[in-house]
Formats: C-alpha cells, structure tokens, sequence
C-alpha cells in the first residue's frame, strides 16, 4: 500500500480532482501554489523567467500528476518540479547561482556591540508589548512588504519558504540546493532586516 | 562567557530550538542578568511572527488566467490522446 505522510483530506480530495482533469480543481490551485512557485523560481532566475517557468511547470502538473503518489505533500512536489526546472534552465544557459553567505550579523546590528560584545546601543523598545496592534497596523504591512520585496533573493526566497509557507528545513535546503548552515544565516540575516525595519518603523513611524 | 554579540549571532537557532542543550542553558542564563537581550529575543521572535503571517509574491489575476489558458490547452490535447 502507498503511504501518505503528509497529505490532508483536502489536498487528497484536490489531488484527486487534478488527476481527473477538473478545470476548476486547476484554476484555484493555481492561485493557491504558484506564490509559494514563484518564490522558489525567484531564487534562480530573473522574475519574468521565473514566471515562464512555473507557467511551463503548470502545464508539466498536468501529466504528471497522473504519477504524483502523495510521499510528500502537494506544495513541496510542485516546489521540487520548479526547482529542478530552474536547475535545468540554468545549466543550459551555463549560468551559475552566485552565494555570498557568511556573516551571521546584519551591519545594523553589528555596530550595536562595544568592543568587549556587550551591547553599546540596545533595543529599545519591546515590540511584544504592541504586537496586536502591529499586525493591524496596515502603513506597517505595507513597510513589511516593501521591505520583504527589497530583500536579496536568496534570503527571501529562503525566509519565505521556511517562515510563510512553512516548509522543513531539510525541504528547504533541498528545493534550494543550500546547505543547513547556509539556511541558518539566510533566514537569520532576514530576519534582522525586518527587526531593524520594525524597529526604525516604530521609533520614527517611517518605513 | 556568552556575550551580548554572540547572543545576537545565535538568536534565530534559540528561537527555532536548534541549540544544543548545554548552549541554551547558557542563553537562558545570560538572558536571565540582561534586559537588553530579553527584549532582543523578544523583537526577533514578533519579527519571525510578521514575516509568518505575511502573504507571499500576490497573484495577479491576468498572470493566474494566462496559466489558466495554458493548462486549458494541456487538458484538451491529454483528452485527444
């Protein structure tokens, strides 16, 4: 018998649907993946190739799905599919994928510590204390998504993965071809952007 | 002695669980004598909490429908096999 580790009734009932060909089982799986896709092509190509490569991987879905077995989820087989097509697209053109990893520190943390590695300008505010009314805050949100949209690919690519649509960290490395300690730094250094950018916000109520 | 900096460079791996028991035993005892890395860890969990919750690349629709199309024609030629 097959063994299904990670699939819901839900993404059963859609996977189920796709096989038969349902048009509508498409079209709000469409909607529902290709932003998750798309964050994945976006850490291999430039943004209009990557959108040609989940429209290609879409049509791919179509055969395919025929053989998809459910070993693993739904989302991390179509975000393997476009990784391995980015992969593809990339070794043809003869490109490879540039990676500056390394300091664990953003510089704006980093000039925060004396000599000795205390802190010469901590934080100054707890964020927790207004976090209700940071997450309704919509100027925020907007900030957020600038900010997240101005991140290095590699970073927000990895931060989106693992944080926004929860991946593994083992998925992660996989899909993008990076090393553990690699993610740890990625994910660590975007995440003291967006502490930085919170913190500016809430100080000065600019982005 | 774990200092502010090094409490700095490993805050994620404190958040995510990923220390080894014996390194979080020292963050837990430096974050016990220091306000500033309490409030730190704090900010740099409420920041993961934002990142989480925010939505990803938005769909656009003529984007969505473009994919639509294609996976319509994908469709139409598996049926005429």
């Amino acid at each position: 018998m097959e063994t299904v580790t990670e699939q819901s009734v839900e993404e059963r009932d859609l996977v189920a649907a796709l096989q038969a060909g349902n048009q509508k089982a498409y079209q709000q799986a469409v909607r529902k993946y290709s932003p998750g896709m798309l964050a994945v092509a976006r850490y291999y190509l430039d943004y209009a190739s990557a959108e040609d490569v989940v429209q290609d991987t879409w049509v791919n879905v179509v055969e395919a799905i025929r053989k998809f077995e459910g070993r693993s989820g739904l989302k991390t087989w179509l975000h393997r599919i476009v990784a391995n097509r980015c992969k593809n697209r990339l070794r043809t053109a003869n490109r490879e994928i540039s990676s500056e990893f390394g300091e664990e520190l953003e510089p704006g943390i980093a000039d925060r510590f004396q000599t000795g590695g205390r802190w010469a300008t901590p934080p100054k505010l707890r964020f927790e204390e207004h976090a209700e009314s940071l997450m309704e805050n919509g100027a925020l949100s907007d900030c957020l998504d600038k900010h997240l949209s101005a991140l290095p690919e590699q970073q927000r690519s990895a931060v989106m993965l693992y944080e926004a649509h929860q991946h593994k960290a083992e998925d992660v490395c996989n899909i993008l071809d990076i090393s553990a300690s690699n993610l740890r730094v990625l994910v660590h250094r975007a995440r003291q952007k967006i502490y930085l950018m919170v913190e500016t916000f809430q100080e000065s109520g600019e982005c | 002695m774990l200092m502010c900096r090094d409490l700095a460079r490993i805050g994620s791996d404190y958040i995510d669980g990923k220390l080894r028991p014996a390194e979080t035993i020292s963050v837990r005892m430096h974050l016990m004598m220091c306000k500033d890395c309490r409030s730190f860890i704090g900010n740099l969990r409420e920041s993961v909490r934002l990142i989480q919750s925010h939505s990803d690349y938005r769909m656009d629709e003529d984007y969505a429908t473009r994919i639509d199309g294609a996976i319509n024609d994908a469709l139409t030629r598996q049926r005429g096999k």
